[in-house]
This record gives structure tokens, C-alpha cells and sequence, in this order.
């Protein structure tokens, strides 16, 4: 009962309360006041979530509803899962906010600013706690328009309104697609309640099966940000404020799996027998272009919304091998390979939105998101570069970061493929293992560079000498989510147990797995081995001196002398051009003249294939299709009377003779 | 017993590193007729590194100071899951061969950055260099690591080399074959050897691990050369216990473990004859080659884990 109050508590304060004193308050302590009450009721979120989910009993709230359309919320374990995810991410991201937003934004937009955060929170809530279809749905939509809402409050240029309708109409497509799923079940379940579609899928005919799982793959997937359903968020995520970003790429994808996760194995219970293979194929693909279009980035923050892709990839590499297993009937290692997924799911909330912090962070200090203007940053913002630091090691997959104990898992689950009966599934889960440390070592590169070039060195620009650490309130949610990666990378225990738990009610037939216990083991371990020698090393005092470097002769070494961001990844972009296929030109002026121009301008544009070769057909084809269409509308109100008149012949013969 | 065991073997690893180099450089010495340095000389280098100052440029970061120690420690970490004279190791059992090669890109990661963080040009151009080869290495080595672990039915170092100690040598199927062959081309490239890397010189346009050390100097230095050796002489023992482990103690008696020792030095001076003998013939290859080189690598660990289902039939 008490934890039914905290969670209606919650609803209210995020739902209503906040954003009404947000909006409406006329004075600034009553709008201090709603920030803090806020973080209040995220707090409320979290120790709601955390006991669903550490004991699994489940809480129901039913709020007044339209019969047709009935709205319940049920936190039960995935739910609950889900929801702590929200939650704990929320409170250092609404922290890091408060003087973020004071800094950035004049009271009128701050407001709104804080409004929607609140209304942001409270729609992803909704979508993981509904027991309802329209619930969901509700949830849902208002989670697209909110999130589009926060990228527009920063500014209003023609360019971030075109990226935000790329971003609304990719949505609202995947939207559709999640929507059709729903009612395709209404003839089985009768109804949108979860709990009747959970009943009505166990004897659903294979034909709707196969679309409903299609359905929720491509509706989810344009949510995730798989390829090729990406193309969005490349655009979406760096355009939109830090805290926002943050909360976009590490929580809102997450709500995607979490539907993806909700019919894939809570409702459907696996899908066909190549629906395996079919996520795998679309996690691997999204994995390897996702870090390799993010190696090419020097723009900080679309570099890590490639990331999120990539991350994604890897979450679907575990939720493809969890469903192959399920369709091999070895429940076991099914299990293994979703508590992978999921465990990586919670891991790169954590990191992603850490980094995405972190940006912010040093486009607050320095005004730049271009890695080239950055450097040296670490000895100018210790506590920013140290936290920054956890989330460089954590989304490589480091040992003691929890990136490492989710890839780790991963890769065991790839690793029990080989013990399959089926041929293809035995030798396809194995190679998996490759695709996975490809991207691990492509994702290492590319930390190395963004921490090398943004942190290490010397400054590269005139910003970048004169950075400053950030106010302590942007610290505080940095160190918060850092020392979350390191908890669960050392102590994976803490989640990996009641996650167990949750998976054996998603898998029926299924244990713990043995996995779980022995990287818990042998973490602590290493950690003791990597600490206790560094520690003796460190130990050891002696004599150290500051000189420069001899610069072969000149009279210092300059900033301009260090690698660039471009220049780091110019080896692997070289050896995976085939991925990039850049559009270079170079243009000598005066042309006739090509051993002395007077200038040459040099020009390199990267659209990826998936625009050339799939979107950009597509659109042709809705634009020409459009036009036809245009032809009905010719504005001569003598032909609209007829198509009236049409249309109620049509439906009179309709009801006469075909009904 | 077992567990003194285990740190004689971790201690051995590291403390023997410098030899390993000694002698490698010395039979590299005699292929050229020359007479070549004492195989001590490597001791003798880090004591001297040792005591002189440890100096830093004046942009670095405390990363630069972490990096050769943290690259020392993970050194460290690896040594205690590679066999040497007995089927198991401190680590070996508890933990699996992902942890192993993934401790080793937490070390190489951290080297990358301690030469970013130098803020000359030759830092950031190893750590570039060095960034290409070791992603591109990171697949055959797991799936190398794969194949063997699914012909063992087994995923830790441990439970590899107890199985193998098992069959028979005259047994030995295709996915051993290639999965040692792609394994060794793996070892040249992570340790930095010919024809990846040259490690006796330092010329701009070539050189990768000593660009990434190049701004080190006394104790730092120290321990990347170090650490450096103890890798190399952590995946020579790798690739003895999983592909020859044979002659290794099943029991604790003083004799099985004089043999083991014996056998051990005996499998490694022969791999640090190959090693001398491919420095001493190839040329080093062109950078753009060698994705070329690791895509042979990962073609035939492909191909290993492949055969690992036709093994089984």
C-alpha cells in the first residue's frame, strides 16, 4: 500500500505538479521549488522501482478511464527493471540540470525547459508501467512530441526544424507500426489489457505471429535506432540540449527494447525460427556501422549518438542470440544471452548518459563540440575529465566498467551457440564472437581518440586554454552516474540477481545461469590484483621533473604539431572505406593554372549509403505519389460535389448489395 | 601448494620477461653474425631506467603518469591466467580467455592515451597506428581463443589446457592448425614484432609501440619495457599451454615439475628460435599491408571455428 502511494506520489509530482509550478509560477522560489520537488519525486521513482524490482511483487494502480479505453499502470518486475533504469538516470541528469539550464537559458525558456524534462520523465514512465495498450500508446506519443518539444526549445532555425520533422515523421512511422501491432491483437485478446494479450498470444495461428513480431521489430527498431531505421538519430540526439540528449540516448532508446523485449519474449515468447538470425543480422550491422560512421565524427555529440547506435547493436546481438536459443529450444543459455542484453541495456543508460553529461560539460566550458578545438582539457576540469574518463572505459567494455560485464555475457552466450543441434546456428552464434570484439576494438579506437584529443595534450584552441570545471551541481550528476559503472562493474551482483530472477519468468524453463556467479566472482579479483599493484607502484615516490619535449630543433612544440581527431582515424577510415565512400572534390583556382593556384579548396561530404540508396528512393517515390494524388484536388467546387456524391452512392450500393 | 604454485608461475612470467627479450635479441644477433649483447642486458637496462628521474611534459596529465603503471599491472593480471608448469593458473579457472584478452585492451587502451596525453606529434601517430592494428586484432584473437575453447568444451584457459593435455599430439585436428596459425600472427601484431612492428627502431615513418613510448623516460620507460616483455612472454606461454602443453605436471611431485620446467624452457627456446628467425628474414610490412596481414589472421580463425562442427562429427 505504502509503495502504491510512493508511486502515485511520483505521477503526481512529475505529471502534474512540477510542470504546473514550472509553467505557472509567478516568482522564482515557487520555480525552485518545482525543480527540487522533481528531483523529489524521481527519488520517489527510484525506491518504488527498486523494490518492485529487487522483490517482485508488483504494483497495480488503476486511474479513472473511458471503458474502451482503459488506463492501468502495473510496475512488475520488467516494468520495474525498466523503471529504475528511468529513474536513476533521471536524477543525476534533473541534477546536472539545475545550473545547466540557469546558465543556458533565460527564465521564459528555462521554464519550459523544466516542464517538459518533468512531462519527459513522466511519459517514459508511463510506457514501461502501462498494463495497457492504450496506456502504452498514450505514453508513447507523448514521449515523441515532449522530446521534440525540448529540442525545439532551444532555438527555432530552419535547419533544427528540419531535423526535428525527420525526427517526428520517423517516429510517428515506427509509432504506426507499434500501433498496428496492438490491434492486430484485438480480435484474440479482445481488448488492449496486457494481461489478455499475454493469454491470447500463447494460442495465436503462426500467420499473425510472424507480422506481429515483424511489426514490433520495425516499430521498435525505428524507436532503438537500428540500421537502417538510424537515420534520425544522428539528427535528433546532438541538436537537443546535453541533459535532454542524455536522457534521449540512454533512456529514451531503452524504452524501445523495452517494447521490443515486452512482445518479443513477455507476450509472443520467442518469435519464428529466423527471427534469430534476423535480429543478429540487424544488431550486427548496426553495431559495425555505428562505431565505424562514429570514428569519422569530430563533432563530440553526434559521435556519441553513432555510439548509441552502436550500443544498441550490441543489446540486439544479445536479444538475437537469446531468441536463436529460444527457437533451438535451450531456454538456458536464452536466458543468458537476454540478461546480456538487458544488463547492457541498464550499463549503457548509464555511460551513454554520462558521456552525453559530459559534453555538455565542455561545450559549456569551451562553446565547441568540435573535438579539434578541444585538449587539455583533463588539467583544466579534473573532476569533469576523470568522470568523463569511467565513461570512455565503460562504453569500450573495460574489465572493472560495466560496459565489460554486459559484452562479457554476451560473448558467453555467442560461446554456448556452439553447442546447438542446428548446423547454421552452431556456426553463426560462434562467429558472433568476432563481429562483437570487431566492434569492441573499432569502440576503443575511437575513445582513445575523443579522450586523447579532447583531454590529453595541449589545448588546441584559445577556449580550450581558458576552460574552467563546471559548477558542482554538473559535477555532482557526472560523479553520480560515473561511480554507478564503476559499482556495477565491479559488483555486477547487485542488479545480475534479481535480473535472473525477471529472466526466468520471460524464459520459461529456465535457471540462473551458472555465468552470473562466476564473473562476479573473479571481478573483485581483478580489481584487488589491477589496484593493489597500481597502488604499489603509485607508492613508490620518485624524483619526477616537468621538461619539454626536444622539438627536433624548433623552438617548441606547438599545439598545432599534436595528431587531430581526423588524422587519428585516418588509418581506419582508410581500411574501411568501402563503409564511408566519401564525396571528395578539390578545386584549384585559377584553373588553367595548376602548379601555382592561387587557391585550392578542398571538400570531403559523407552521406551515408542508406540515404542515397534507401531513403531518398522512398521519398522520391511518396513525393510523386503525392503529386498524382494532388490531382483530385483541383479546388473547383463543382468536383467536390461529385466526389460527395460518389462516395455516397458507393457506401449506399455497398450496404445494399455487399454487405 | 597449488597456490605458491600459482605465483611461482605469475612471478615467473614477469621476472623471466627480460630474458625472454635477452635471448631473442641474441639468437637475432647470431642469424646476423654478430656477437650480440649479453641475453642480461635487458636487466641491466631497466635497473639503469630505474634509478634515473622520471621525467613528464609540462602539458601531461596525471594519465601519463598512469598509464605505464596501469599497463604494468594489467601485465600483471594476465600473467596470472597462462598455464606454465601446471594445467591451472592463479586466475586461469576462475576466470575465461574474454577476461584475459580484454584486460589486455584495458592496458593498450590506457598506452594509447598515455601517448596522447605527450602532446607532441609522435605520440598521437603510435597511438593512431597502434589503434588500427590492435582493433583488427581483437577478432582472430577471440575467435582464435573460440575455436579452441569449443574443441575443449570449455571456456576457461584452464579447462583448454587440461583437455589438451588429455588428447593425444598425433590426434591433433585442422582447428588446431589453424587456430595456432591465426593465434601466432596475432602474437607478432599485439607484441609489436616483425613484420607488424619493428622494435629496433625508431624511425618516424615506421615505428608504432616506440612512437607510443617515446616521451617516457626512467621509471616509466622501465615499466613499459617491462611490461611490454612480460606481454610478449605471457602469450608465448599462451600459445604453449593451449597448442603444446604437453610435459606439463599433472601432480605436485618435484620430479613431474622439474620435467614441466624443463619441457616449458625447452617449447620456448624453440618459439624464441622462430621468432628470431622471421625477424631475421622478413621485412617489415608496409602499415596498409598489414590489415592484409590480420584480415589471413581472422580468415583462418574464421575458418577454425568453422572446422570446430566438423571436428565434432
Amino acid at each position: 500500500m505504502v509503495w502504491d502511494n510512493t508511486f502515485w506520489a511520483f505521477l503526481a509530482l512529475v505529471g502534474v505538479i512540477v510542470p504546473l509550478s514550472q509553467l505557472g509560477g509567478r516568482v522564482k522560489p515557487i520555480r525552485a521549488l518545482g525543480t527540487l520537488l522533481l528531483l523529489a519525486g524521481i527519488v520517489a521513482g527510484i525506491s518504488v522501482a527498486g523494490v518492485c524490482f529487487w522483490q517482485g511483487t508488483p504494483v497495480t494502480l488503476r486511474l479513472p478511464s473511458v471503458a474502451a479505453f482503459p488506463l492501468s499502470l502495473t510496475i512488475d518486475r520488467l516494468g520495474a527493471f525498466f523503471l529504475l533504469l528511468i529513474c536513476s538516470v533521471s536524477l543525476p541528469v534533473g541534477i546536472f540540470s539545475m545550473s545547466y539550464v540557469a546558465h543556458h537559458y533565460e527564465a521564459g525558456k528555462a521554464r519550459w525547459m523544466w516542464a517538459l524534462l518533468s512531462l519527459f520523465i513522466l511519459s517514459m514512465s508511463v510506457v514501461v508501467t502501462a498494463s495497457t495498450g492504450f496506456a502504452f500508446l498514450a505514453g508513447w506519443e507523448l514521449m515523441t512530441l515532449v522530446s521534440a518539444g525540448l529540442i525545439l526549445v532551444e532555438g527555432d532555425s530552419e535547419d533544427r526544424i528540419h531535423n526535428v520533422s525527420i525526427y517526428l515523421l520517423m517516429m510517428h512511422a515506427g509509432a504506426a507500426a507499434v500501433v498496428a501491432a496492438f490491434f492486430l491483437y484485438w480480435p484474440y485478446a479482445h481488448g488492449l489489457e496486457f494481461a489478455s494479450i499475454r493469454s491470447a498470444s500463447a494460442n495465436l495461428p503462426a500467420g499473425p505471429r510472424t507480422v506481429l513480431f515483424l511489426l514490433a521489430f520495425v516499430g521498435f527498431g525505428t524507436k532503438a535506432g537500428i540500421i537502417p531505421f538510424h537515420l534520425w538519430l544522428p539528427r535528433a540526439h546532438p541538436i537537443a540540449p546535453s541533459p535532454i540528449s542524455a536522457l534521449m540516448s540512454g533512456v529514451m532508446l531503452k524504452t524501445a527494447v523495452y517494447g521490443f523485449v515486452r512482445f518479443g519474449f513477455d507476450f509472443l515468447r520467442g518469435g519464428p525460427w529466423w527471427s534469430g538470425y534476423l535480429v543478429l543480422a540487424a544488431g550486427a550491422v548496426s553495431g559495425l556501422l555505428g562505431v565505424l560512421y562514429a570514428i569519422g565524427e569530430h563533432d563530440l555529440k553526434r559521435l556519441l549518438a553513432y555510439h548509441s547506435v552502436e550500443n544498441i547493436g550490441i543489446i540486439y546481438l544479445g536479444l538475437g542470440s537469446s531468441l536463436l536459443f529460444l527457437a533451438n529450444g535451450a531456454p538456458q543459455w536464452a536466458a543468458l544471452a537476454l540478461i546480456a542484453a538487458l544488463l547492457h541495456t541498464l550499463n549503457h543508460a548509464y555511460f551513454k548518459s554520462l558521456l552525453f553529461l559530459g559534453a555538455g560539460a565542455i561545450s559549456h566550458s569551451t562553446h565547441t563540440l568540435d573535438l579539434e578545438e578541444h585538449g587539455g582539457l583533463l588539467r583544466r576540469m579534473p573532476v569533469t575529465g576523470m568522470a568523463f574518463l569511467v565513461g570512455c572505459c565503460s562504453i569500450v567494455g573495460l574489465p572493472l566498467f560495466n560496459g565489460f560485464v554486459s559484452e562479457w555475457l554476451t560473448f558467453r552466450s555467442f560461446l554456448h551457440g556452439s553447442a546447438l543441434s542446428a548446423t547454421a546456428a552452431r556456426i553463426v552464434l560462434p562467429l558472433m564472437i568476432g563481429v562483437l570484439a570487431l566492434i569492441g576494438g573499432l569502440a576503443a579506437a575511437c575513445f582513445v581518440k575523443v579522450y586523447g584529443v579532447a583531454f590529453l595534450g595541449r589545448p588546441r584552441s584559445v577556449e580550450a586554454e581558458r576552460a574552467g570545471e563546471v559548477p558542482p551541481t554538473m559535477r555532482i550528476g557526472m560523479v553520480l552516474l560515473a561511480l554507478n559503472c564503476i559499482l556495477l562493474g565491479v559488483f555486477p551482483l547487485l542488479v545480475l540477481s534479481s535480473l535472473a530472477r525477471l529472466v526466468q519468468v520471460l524464459v520459461p524453463g529456465s535457471t540462473a545461469p551458472e555465468e552470473i556467479g562466476s564473473i562476479s566472482r573473479v571481478i573483485p579479483w581483478v580489481a584487488v590484483t589491477l589496484l593493489g599493484t597500481l597502488a604499489v607502484m603509485l607508492a613508490a615516490r620518485r624524483t619526477r621533473r616537468s621538461a619539454a619535449t626536444w622539438a627536433c630543433g624548433l623552438p617548441a612544440l606547438t599545439s598545432r604539431m599534436q595528431y587531430t581527431s581526423t588524422a587519428f582515424s585516418k588509418p581506419i577510415r582508410s581500411v574501411f572505406a568501402f563503409v564511408y565512400k566519401p564525396d571528395r572534390r578539390v578545386e584549384l583556382l585559377p584553373a588553367d593554372q595548376p602548379y601555382f593556384p592561387a587557391s585550392i579548396s578542398y571538400r570531403s561530404v559523407r552521406t551515408t549509403s542508406f540515404e542515397k540508396l534507401l531513403y531518398r528512393p522512398a521519398v522520391d517515390a511518396i513525393v510523386a505519389v503525392a503529386y498524382q494524388v494532388r490531382r483530385l484536388q483541383t479546388g473547383n467546387i463543382q468536383v467536390y460535389l461529385l466526389y460527395i456524391f460518389l462516395t455516397l452512392v458507393s457506401l449506399l450500393v455497398y450496404l445494399r448489395f455487399l454487405r | 601448494m597449488t597456490l605458491a604454485l600459482g605465483v611461482f608461475q605469475v612471478l615467473f612470467l614477469i621476472v623471466g620477461a627480460p630474458l625472454t627479450r635477452g635471448i631473442i635479441a641474441r639468437i637475432k644477433a647470431r642469424l646476423q653474425r654478430r656477437r650480440g649483447a649479453s641475453i642480461w642486458r635487458p636487466y641491466a637496462d631497466l635497473g639503469k631506467l630505474f634509478r634515473k628521474e622520471d621525467l613528464a611534459p609540462p602539458a601531461s596529465s596525471p594519465v601519463f603518469r598512469l598509464a605505464p603503471r596501469l599497463l604494468f599491472a594489467v601485465a600483471l593480471a594476465a600473467a596470472a591466467f597462462v598455464p606454465v608448469l601446471q594445467p591451472s593458473a592463479l586466475l586461469a579457472s576462475l576466470g575465461d580467455f574474454v577476461l584475459m584478452v580484454y584486460l589486455l585492451a584495458l592496458g593498450r587502451f590506457f598506452l594509447a592515451l598515455g601517448a596522447m596525453d605527450g602532446g607532441s606529434a609522435f605520440g598521437g601517430m603510435g597511438a593512431s597506428r597502434d589503434a588500427l592494428i590492435s582493433t583488427l586484432a581483437e577478432a582472430p584473437f577471440l575467435l582464435g581463443l573460440t575455436a579452441v575453447s569449443i574443441s575443449a568444451r570449455n571456456p576457461s584457459i584452464a579447462g583448454i589446457v587440461g583437455w589438451a593435455l588429455r588428447q593425444n599430439f598425433f590426434d591433433i585436428s585442422a582447428v588446431h592448425i589453424l587456430a595456432f596459425t591465426a593465434l601466432s600472427m596475432v602474437v607478432l601484431a599485439e607484441s609489436g614484432r616483425m613484420p607488424v612492428d619493428n622494435p629496433a627502431t625508431h624511425l618516424e615513418l615506421t615505428m608504432i609501440h616506440e612512437a607510443m613510448t617515446l616521451e617516457y623516460s626512467g621509471p616509466s620507460l622501465a615499466l613499459l619495457e617491462w611490461a611490454s616483455a612480460v606481454k610478449l612472454n605471457v602469450m608465448l606461454a599462451l600459445l604453449i599451454s593451449l597448442f603444446g602443453p604437453w610435459g606439463m605436471a599433472t601432480n605436485l611431485a618435484p620430479a613431474a615439475l622439474g620435467i614441466a620446467l624443463g619441457a616449458y624452457l625447452v617449447k620456448m627456446l624453440l618459439l624464441m628460435v622462430v621468432l628470431a628467425v622471421i625477424e631475421s628474414s622478413v621485412a617489415k610490412l608496409r602499415m596498409y599491408l598489414v590489415p592484409d596481414f590480420l584480415g589471413v589472421a581472422t580468415a583462418l580463425s574464421v575458418l577454425a571455428v568453422i572446422f570446430t562442427m566438423i571436428a565434432r562429427r
